[in-house]
């Protein structure tokens, strides 16, 4: 049995990942994180290595780490957590020369966005239910009982989009939503998961990227682009200031941004970030956006939003 | 022999006890230590001791604790209600009358173990949600049951139960063929017999087992997180986990929730200790008797249709569900032949695919954190046994406090520990990080097996090994550790099963870019791929219970059925 | 490790000086001063809870003693003054434990290999001893089977065989025959002793059945409430007993309380007399010895009993008799026909009278 486990060990040993050159945490979704270190490592010859977990759990991971840190570069699916890095100045400010058609809100010292993902209604075409055209349209008797959304305290997409709601006293489509039947389910895929069985019909503040990918393979599902308006949630790619390897993690950020990094994004339904990228799906220009100026607190939001469904 | 501090010439090896204790400081102590550090000062994450207890105290006296601490209770106490109603007629039964078929109702019943408790609650929930799989094949479904405090416990209950059965039924064997026996003589009709002798008797196992369910179901997360958030049902888990997974990251709060979750998991694990201690061991050790087990009669039927009734509640409708969307080319496509198909399993094991490489790696570490977790407690119940005084109890107590803890509170206090920067070398960011915290969260269980094991084993064995010249090392070697291996083996199967499927420590530890069964679920689910998810969780289902039966039928054909309690 | 041939010579197997041992606050042990000489064999008797078990714990090394110095074939093997303690290992002994404690999973002959292998004995040499042994205990044909399935004398002479196996100085026998049914009790002593005549062993026997050590020893140590009441060898236990304790617990006969007064002993609370003892005081018990009564009415001195019980035996008829005229019970073996209720004369030799102190020596 000794030997048996002497074995195991230099196996695992074995099995452990060759110091890395460059370490990346990052959100999902994990093909896409996966073709760029794979991209980027055939371009460079550099290893890039992977910990792909939900924002949630990566930024933990960085929490945990902070007296000895381990990630060289950070993608995150929340703008708010690269404000935040940013202000502690744990960010290795880095313009990179392929961001240059990248928009100007999409950027900041620090941090630029590697995709856009927009927040749509997820609806199920087998539903039996009319298509929905704006959110307001999920508060009518169709959908009685037959709404999901995301918990904004645990997906960073609605909250962005609560939070414009609530800047532009929309609220009450908030309200009508609860007194239509509408639950909140967790994270977005918690959400989506009714819906495509079709326990729901639609999810109110789904992410359009999750929604065509589940479309492509086949679900009977539609990502709708209300006609008031939407939210986007840029998704920031950072390097940390504390990286042991940041040459090697510009090189990074400069091929997640190249016309390749940039395609490999739109591969998985969202949009790139650089407006010279032509895809085939509605992108930010495309969209009618609602400003989120003069909104409350993030504490404030989650306390509002609380109020209307508990 | 009286207690006191005798002196024995014969004492353990202090070579083992020296392996213990070290062995529980690093696995279990230090990231105990660093979760309670945390807790008390918010920066420690990043090196600084400054504003000790400025958010402790603040974070205890957040009304929303009472609530999730009043709900942690709830659920644990509901659960035990419902483990209880489905197991104790069961093992009843099963120990008393001859049952038809009561060999494959064990084994159906012990596969609850081996389903991941967070894939069973999808499964529940793709069945039981309107449009589901019950409605799509009767008409009907149960979503207000499901979404429910009850439904919770109800589901919880049935994961947990054989827990209860398996100790219960054997309990009930054993003093069914002692005591009741007697009794009958003495003129106590059966059932009289049974409510008079043996269920009393049984009664310090049955209240064990069931604290057991209770500490286990307090500290779950996959079920209440996957249906208690619909319902706003939050316990105090999900209210640690979230402090961690939501931005912004609260972890000296989680730290602090933790800190109450183990206050009362630990004072649910003294209460069965207490209970275990006073305990007669010949009773429950004692081998079940080839008992004149009572025919069943006319009762065989409804009985029958009773274990298959509950067999199908707890094995049968998890795996067909976990089957049915595994074999689903879209969940929206529904239960129809057209939509059925291998693709998803063509998918998971294409040559060279992570899915492949994600079951190797978890099997591996599986057997190695079996093996590290069976070896080390085994030591340490030994040490336990054969120590004496304060350093007994040291040990005793650390070797169970894991129990009380929940995975991720593992996770974070082994990140805290190991990724110290003044480390010349650490196990972080390997996968050995993964297992120091797979071993931390199972070692309790070889140590209860083996101090159980232990206190069978006559005193004698060993002190005749010392006697004909072996010293403690090699009496412990040669004698004790080949003779406790049996019920060691039942332990490193049981730590085998959980450990390569363990979900939550996981996505917190593994090191960059390596991954396990559970990890590739939970990102297959994650990425919308619930499929491919479910073909991975019914294919480790199928492993970590097809590798220990064949590894038990292996060993019965090596030792030629001389070692005995090989079940 | 040491063997026969490393001890030294012509020193005692065992020699104990003021070995005391203490649980707690409780004394278990006081003061124990033993000698065995090599090739003998010392027989420790008392009743549950003298301290018999605990002292050959102490002789084996699995407790150790609290002040006083033990040596096996003159080696020191306990003395806490001297900070010596031996680990059982250390001490080259056999022993035979009363649940027999083989190995299960392993098979008879593992088990009697054991000990060889320990003293890293080469293979084939350790092959014949084994089956010498195995020979010897009349087990050579089962030396492949599993110590489960033999029955509980097979498995306690495969115990035997391995405490022999490595022939100790010393071999240390635990109450071997208490979980055997009596026939075979009888037997195996006598096994048992055949054996250590033939190999000169020396040894420790430890029982509660004094018939088990009379037939064994050479020296008997009565025990209770952790003092040695007395030792001696068979005969002189018998004919000698130093206290009434001992007395008692050899059933050796009748106990009497007697009382002096003006001028004669009584048995105390009747008018009976005693013949009169070499004995001072007022108080005394003394012993009636039941090997010295009889039945015909020759004896110079005389008791009249009457007959309680009179239960057949396979020797002749087992009397309980009464003390006409008291409480006292008399037992006694008679091949005569003899009916509850008869009145019968007993006489015996004041010579044969034991008579013994009231108080306790110790106490």
């Amino acid at each position: 049995m000794k030997r048996l486990s002497l074995a195991l060990v230099m196996g695992l040993l074995a099995s452990t990942a060759a110091q890395a050159d460059v370490t990346v945490y990052s959100a999902g979704p994990g093909a896409l994180i996966k073709n760029l270190a794979a991209g980027f490592t055939e371009k460079t010859g550099i290893k890039a290595n992977v910990f792909q977990a939900t924002t949630g759990k990566v930024m933990a991971r960085l929490e945990a780490e902070s007296s000895n840190p381990v990630a060289d570069v950070v993608v995150s699916a929340s703008w708010g957590t690269a404000t935040d890095f940013s202000a502690k100045g744990l960010l290795l400010p880095y313009e990179s020369p392929n961001a240059e058609t990248v928009p100007d809100f999409l950027k900041m010292e620090g941090a630029v966005a590697q995709g856009v993902a927009g927040l749509i209604i997820a609806w199920n075409t087998q539903s039996g239910t009319p298509k929905p055209a704006d959110w307001s349209d999920l508060a009518k008797p169709e959908y009685k009982d037959l709404v999901t959304l995301p918990d904004p305290a645990a997906s960073g997409g609605t909250y962005t989009l609560v939070e414009a709601f609530l800047a532009n006293d929309m609220s009450d489509v908030l309200q009508g939503l609860k007194d239509n039947g509408a639950i909140v389910a967790g994270a977005n895929k918690a959400a989506l998961n009714p819906v495509l069985q079709g326990a729901k019909a639609a999810v109110f503040a789904g992410v359009d990227y999750i929604t065509m990918s589940a479309a492509a393979k086949g679900e009977t599902v539609e990502a709708i682009f209300p006609t008031s308006g939407t939210v986007v949630a840029p998704r920031p790619i950072m390097i940390l200031k504390s990286s042991q390897n940041q040459d090697d993690a510009k090189q990074f950020v400069d091929y997640v941004l190249s016309e390749e990094g940039q395609k490999a994004v739109a591969k998985v339904n969202l949009m790139p970030s650089r407006t010279d990228i032509k895809v085939d799906r509605p992108l930010i220009g495309d969209l009618k956006l609602l400003s989120n100026e003069g909104a409350p607190a993030r504490d404030d939001v989650l306390a509002d939003f609380k109020k209307i469904f508990n | 022999m009286a207690g006191g501090s005798v002196t024995t010439g014969a004492e353990g090896s202090v070579l083992l006890k020296w392996i213990a204790t070290l062995g529980l400081l690093i696995v279990v102590a230090i990231p105990c230590l660093f979760i309670v550090v945390q807790a008390i000062f918010p920066e420690f994450g990043s090196g600084s001791f400054a504003a000790p207890f400025s958010l402790f105290f603040k974070t205890l006296s957040d009304p929303a604790l009472f609530g999730m601490a009043g709900n942690t209770l709830l659920l644990g106490v509901g659960t035990v209600i419902c483990a209880a109603v489905f197991a104790v007629p069961l093992a009843a039964l099963r120990a008393l009358y001859r049952v038809p078929g009561a060999l494959i109702w064990d084994g159906l019943l012990l596969i609850p173990f081996m389903i991941p408790p967070y894939i069973a609650a999808l499964g529940w929930i793709m069945t039981l949600q309107p449009r589901g799989y019950l409605e799509q094949v009767t008409g009907f479904n149960m979503a207000s049951l499901l979404f429910s405090v009850s439904g919770i416990m109800l589901i919880m209950g049935l994961n947990t139960f054989s827990v209860v059965y398996f100790v219960l039924s054997r309990t009930f064997e054993t003093i069914g063929a002692r005591y009741s026996d007697v009794g009958r003589v003495f003129g106590a009709g059966q059932w009289r017999s049974f409510w008079r002798i043996t269920f009393p008797l049984a009664m310090p196992g049955l209240a064990a087992s069931l604290l057991l369910v209770f500490a286990m179901s307090i500290e779950e997360y996959g079920t209440p997180a996957a249906l208690g958030r619909r319902i706003g049902f939050e316990v105090l888990v999900t209210g640690i986990e979230n402090r961690i997974s939501e931005w912004p990251i609260d972890l000296p709060g989680s730290a602090t929730l933790s800190l109450v979750l183990v206050g009362m998991a630990l004072v649910a694990f003294m209460v069965q200790r207490w209970l275990l201690n006073r305990r007669d061991y010949r009773i429950v050790g004692g081998k079940p008797q080839a008992s004149d087990k009572r025919s069943l009669g006319v009762w065989a039927v409804p009985a029958t249709l009773l274990f298959a009734f509950v067999a199908l509640l707890a094995t049968g409708l998890p795996i067909l569900a976990i089957l049915a969307t595994a074999l689903s080319r879209t969940i929206s496509g529904g239960l129809k032949p057209s939509n059925m198909g291998l693709d998803n399993f063509r998918e998971l094991l294409g040559a060279g695919s992570d899915g492949l490489i994600a079951l190797g790696n978890s099997l591996m570490l599986g057997t190695t954190t079996a093996l590290l977790a069976g070896l080390l407690g085994a030591i340490t119940a030994y040490s336990v046994v054969k120590g004496r005084g304060r350093f007994r109890i040291v040990l005793d107590a650390l070797s169970i406090t894991p129990n009380s803890l929940p995975g991720v509170v593992v996770g974070v206090g082994i990140i805290l520990a190991w990724n110290q920067p003044w480390l010349p070398i650490t196990p972080y960011n390997t996968p050995f990080i993964l297992l120091l915290a797979y071993v931390c969260i199972l070692l309790p269980q070889p140590v209860r097996y083996a101090t159980a094991s232990l206190h069978q084993l006559g005193d004698n064995l060993e002190s005749a090994a010392r006697v004909s010249g072996a010293g403690p090392l090699r009496a412990f070697t040669r004698i004790v550790f080949p003779l406790i291996l049996p019920s060691m083996v039942t332990a490193m199967i049981l730590v085998f099963a959980v450990a390569s499927r363990e979900l939550v420590a996981s996505l917190l530890v593994a090191p960059v870019g390596f991954q396990t069964i559970a990890v590739y679920i939970w990102q297959q689910f994650d990425q919308g791929s619930a499929g491919l998810g479910m073909a991975m969780a019914f294919c480790a289902v199928l492993i970590t219970t097809l590798i220990p039966l064949a590894l038990i039928s292996l060993l019965r054909w090596l030792t030629r059925g001389s070692v005995a309690g090989l079940s | 490790m040491f063997s026969k041939s490393s001890a030294v010579s012509g020193a005692p197997a065992l020699s104990l000086q003021g070995v005391s041992m203490s649980y707690g606050a409780e004394k278990v042990l006081h003061q124990i001063d033993l000698n065995l000489a090599a090739g003998e064999v010392l027989g420790l008797l008392g009743p549950s809870g003298c301290g018999k078990t605990t002292l050959l714990r102490l002789i084996s090394g699995l407790l150790l003693p609290d002040a006083g110095q033990i040596q096996i074939a003159g080696t020191t093997v306990a003395a806490p003054r001297a900070g010596i303690t031996l680990p059982p290992e250390k001490r080259g002994l056999g022993m035979v434990f009363q649940d027999y404690a083989l190995w299960p999973h392993m098979s008879v002959a593992r088990n009697v290999a054991f000990p060889l292998e320990m003293m890293r004995v080469g293979a084939s040499e350790c092959k014949d001893r084994v089956t010498r042994a195995l020979d010897r205990v009349g087990l050579g044909a089962m030396a492949e089977r599993r110590p489960s399935d033999l029955s509980g004398g097979q498995q306690q002479r495969v115990a035997i065989a391995r405490a022999i196996v490595a022939e100790p100085p010393l071999v240390l026998f635990d109450e071997p025959l208490s979980n055997l049914d009596r026939e075979l009790r009888e037997t195996m002593v006598e096994e048992i002793a055949d054996l250590v005549a033939d190999l000169n062993l020396s040894a420790v026997y430890v029982t509660h059945d004094h018939a088990e050590a009379l037939t064994l020893a050479n020296h008997v140590a009565v025990m209770r409430g952790g003092w040695v009441e007395q030792l001696a060898a068979p005969a002189e236990l018998v004919d000698h007993p130093k206290t009434a304790a001992v007395a008692e617990f050899l059933r050796l006969g009748c106990l009497l309380p007697a009382l002096h007064d003006a001028e004669n002993w009584l048995i105390k609370g009747t008018d009976l007399s005693l013949p009169a003892g070499v004995f001072g005081g007022a108080e005394a018990q003394v012993l009636l010895p039941e090997k010295a009564l009889r039945l015909d009415a020759n004896g110079p001195n005389k008791l009249k009993t009457e007959v309680l019980r009179a239960q057949v035996r396979s020797t002749g008829q087992a009397l309980t008799l009464r003390v006409v005229g008291t409480n006292h019970v008399i037992r006694h073996l008679t091949p005569a026909p003899v009916r509850a209720g008869d009145v019968l004369e007993l006489s015996f030799s004041p010579e044969d009278l034991r008579w013994f102190p009231v108080a306790d020596p110790h106490h």
